[in-house]
């Protein structure tokens, strides 16, 4: 019904978006005569009809849920007095379920199924009343804007505006969801630091979630101690900064400066692919092929690699993330203008001096950015660790063993069943708060040294 | 059309040659340069010589700025630019393959239209060269040569209690004296200059050619410029170029006062430009 309502509104503005047009371009003998381009007219009308309109569905969304729920309630005779909260609440969704028919079983309660037939009713009826304002308000909105039209109107200036308050509406939104999830985030985060003291989660060396079901089993309390995860994300990721930094850095100088322009138009885009293979690939690429290439190279030199190894997963993760590097540095080698490398090789520098000594300091800003934003993917990343590092936390700097990372462990905790308030399952709202305060601060640095690079040239 | 053949030269180019040495430190012979399929410099002949100033003027695109950048080879970076002919530094061939495009640059430098001091201090952007080419490290032999280079490019005065200063932060006139002190700072013999006064203002501009007029004599110098009065006033030989062609090359009172070429005389008058 609503989605019926809202295709009729779509097609009165595009119809209002014509006539105001015509009627505007009627007014004149060319064009030229009005205010605006003729286009503002007719988007001056149609905006008039669609936005009216628009905030009616919107009301109806918003306030249909409560509005139906309390008619269903007050017509159905139950007590609602002597009824405790949930029990009503529990009414309403069996109600709601038998309503939209996901109830396959009809249980046998009379007032149940009566309060369930008055909310289909009650719904198709609201439904039926906010279409009759929406077609209402919509046709007011088009017949006022339709009169008011006149050559001399400033119907772009109209329309200009309403368009920057969509613009700041949907940048607004992005910005409130994003405190929201920091919010929900810090709200869990507390709860779990009511359970178990922050300084033990941020010092404490041994990590064990599993908490019994049952107090007499053993390990009923659980261990909260995050530092070994901590440092397996640290290990992890910088293994693979190893890996990417001095291969992506060294193929942007390779591309900027020796590849000849056909090297460079084929080994640019297959870098660049690097970038879009899907991480899961990686991930079983680690765990499969890597990890055991490493076992076995490591047990004929004597050295005993876990099958799921740090090493493993950091270098593929570090094979992931060098076309962010390399791209990177190579946008920040391309920014140095051309004037300082004649300058250099003017001088009798040679290449690799000139690109030494002058290209390279001055697009170190860009360059730091670069690492900092590929570091910053890497503690996040998350499938290719699942995969190929372990689940063990284990607390070393041996990167034959397996570690297990920040990221690792919010998936472990979260998947399957769970109870929602025990400690091991909030633990991984405080795991996943550490993360994005690390990833945001890297990304802030990053902002702050690309800052004083723009001023640089500018 | 353009110039006499080479054997009259002496002729046209010095009209008292018992009373004025010719002496070319570089001279470019039948110099083609091709970007892909433009013919931007076509057979020109020209000598830099000894001791003066050489302006080459025309209007824009005639190829000026290409031909001067054969001389030190700087063409080379340009991967679609092909140059044929010969050019010879004291004599020998700068294609030589015993020369090394690094000496070459060494002993003949270069100042860009646009100043383009590196983002390092005053002191290491003059120091840079030196270190490069291994004439000094550090320490006080390093200080002394950016202190006469900063010197001889009338910039000590003002920058001396700045030396650790980013070269980016001086003014536009102070940096292009900046770069023309690094391109002195590794002592070479000829300097070569494109239109370094086109991004300056007027007293700027003024400083700049007094430079060219005390460094004249030190070094051979070749300066492109679009200002007639500029080349006028600093420059002791002019060479007219239209359409990739030298059209006259000559004394330049001779150039200014009594072309032999009618495109001379319509350029210089300002008939077109
Ligand atoms: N890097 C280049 N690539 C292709 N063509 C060029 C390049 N530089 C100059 N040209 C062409 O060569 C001709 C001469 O240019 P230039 O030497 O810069 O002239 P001028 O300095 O006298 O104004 C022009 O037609 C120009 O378009
Ligand atoms: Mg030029």
């Amino acid at each position: 019904m609503i989605t019926f309502a809202l295709s009729m509104l779509l097609l009165a503005t595009g119809a209002s978006f014509v006539l105001g047009r015509r009627r505007v371009l009627a007014m004149v003998e060319r064009p030229v005569d009005l205010q605006s381009l003729p286009g503002y007219y007719g988007w001056y009308t149609a905006l008039w009809c669609l936005v009216p309109g628009f905030v009616v569905v919107l009301g109806w969304m918003g306030s249909a849920p409560w509005l139906l729920e309390g008619a269903t309630l007050n017509a159905s005779g139950i007590d609602l007095a002597s009824r405790s909260e949930a029990e009503i609440s529990l009414f309403m969704n069996n109600v709601k379920n038998l309503a939209s028919g996901s109830i396959p079983s009809l249980p046998d309660d009379p007032a149940l199924l009566a309060a369930a037939e008055r909310y289909i009713e009650l719904r198709g009826r609201g439904a039926a009343i906010a279409s009759g304002f929406v077609a209402l308000f919509a046709a007011a909105g088009f017949s006022y804007a339709f009169r008011r039209l006149r050559p001399n109107l400033a119907a772009r200036n109209d329309v200009e505006r309403v368009l920057r308050l969509t613009l700041m509406a949907c940048s607004t939104l992005a910005v409130v969801i994003t405190f929201g999830i920091v919010f929900s985030l810090l709200a869990e985060t507390l709860q779990f630091f009511n359970r178990v003291s922050p300084i033990e989660f941020l010092f404490g060396t041994h990590w064990s979630p599993q908490t019994a079901l049952r107090v007499d089993q053993v390990g009923s309390s659980g261990s909260f101690g995050a530092v070994p995860i901590f440092t397996g994300t640290l290990l992890i990721t910088a293994i693979a900064m190893l890996v990417a930094v001095p291969i992506g850095l060294l193929s942007a100088i390779y591309m900027g400066f020796y590849a000849s322009r056909r090297v460079r138009a084929v080994a640019k885009p297959l870098l660049e692919v690097l970038a879009g293979v899907p991480t899961v690939v990686y991930g079983f690429f680690a765990a499969l092929a890597v990890g055991p290439v490493l076992r076995d190279v490591g047990s004929a030199i004597g050295l005993s690699v876990a099958s799921e190894s740090a090493l493993a997963a950091g270098l593929i993760m570090g094979v992931m993330i060098i076309p962010f590097v390399s791209s990177l540095s190579d946008d920040a080698i391309a920014a140095v203008p051309d004037a300082m490398r004649n300058g250099s090789l003017g001088l009798g520098a040679t290449e690799s001096e000139t690109i030494r000594s002058v290209i390279l300091p001055a697009a170190l800003p860009g360059i730091v950015n670069a690492f900092l934003l590929a570091a910053s993917r890497a503690i996040g990343e998350t499938m290719i660790v699942v995969m190929a590092a372990g689940l063990a936390a284990n607390l070393t700097a041996n990167p034959l063993e397996a570690v297990t990372t920040v990221t690792v462990q919010i998936v472990t905790l979260l998947t399957g069943d769970q109870e929602f308030d025990s400690a091991k399952t909030l633990s991984a709202f405080a795991l996943g708060l550490v993360l994005f305060f690390v990833t945001l601060c890297l990304n802030l640095i990053a902002l702050a040294v690309v800052r004083r690079f723009r001023e640089e040239y500018e | 059309m353009l110039l006499a053949p080479s054997d009259s030269e002496a002729e046209v180019i010095v009209p008292e040659p018992s009373t004025e040495e010719f002496r070319p430190k570089m001279n470019a012979t039948a110099v083609d340069v091709y970007y892909g399929d433009t013919h931007a410099v076509k057979k020109v002949d020209l000598p830099i010589l000894e001791g003066d100033v050489t302006a080459l003027i025309g209007p824009s695109g005639c190829g000026k700025s290409t031909l001067l950048r054969c001389f030190n080879r700087m063409n080379d970076a340009i991967a679609a630019c092909r140059v044929e002919g010969e050019i010879t530094l004291e004599g020998r061939s700068i294609f030589d393959a015993e020369i090394d495009v690094v000496e070459l640059r060494a002993r003949v430098g270069m100042v860009f239209q646009k100043p383009n001091p590196f983002p390092k201090s005053v002191y290491d952007n003059v120091a840079y060269g030196p270190r490069i080419h291994g004439i000094a490290r550090k320490g006080p032999e390093m200080d002394a040569i950016v202190a006469s280079s900063l010197e001889r490019a009338g910039l000590w005065q003002e920058v001396k209690d700045r030396l650790q200063e980013s070269g980016t932060a001086l003014s536009g006139g102070q940096q292009q004296r900046l770069c023309i002190a690094r391109a002195i700072a590794v002592d070479p013999e000829v300097i070569l200059m494109d239109e370094p006064c086109s991004a300056l203002d007027p007293i700027a501009t003024a400083k700049i050619e007094e430079l060219i007029c005390e460094l004249r004599g030190r070094f051979a110098i070749a300066i492109v410029t679009h200002n007639m009065q500029q080349a006028a006033r600093v420059s002791q030989r002019t060479a007219f170029f239209h359409l990739g062609e030298l059209v006259e090359y000559g004394r330049t009172e001779d150039i200014f006062t009594n072309p032999v070429q009618e495109r001379t005389r319509d350029y210089i008058t300002g008939r077109y430009g």
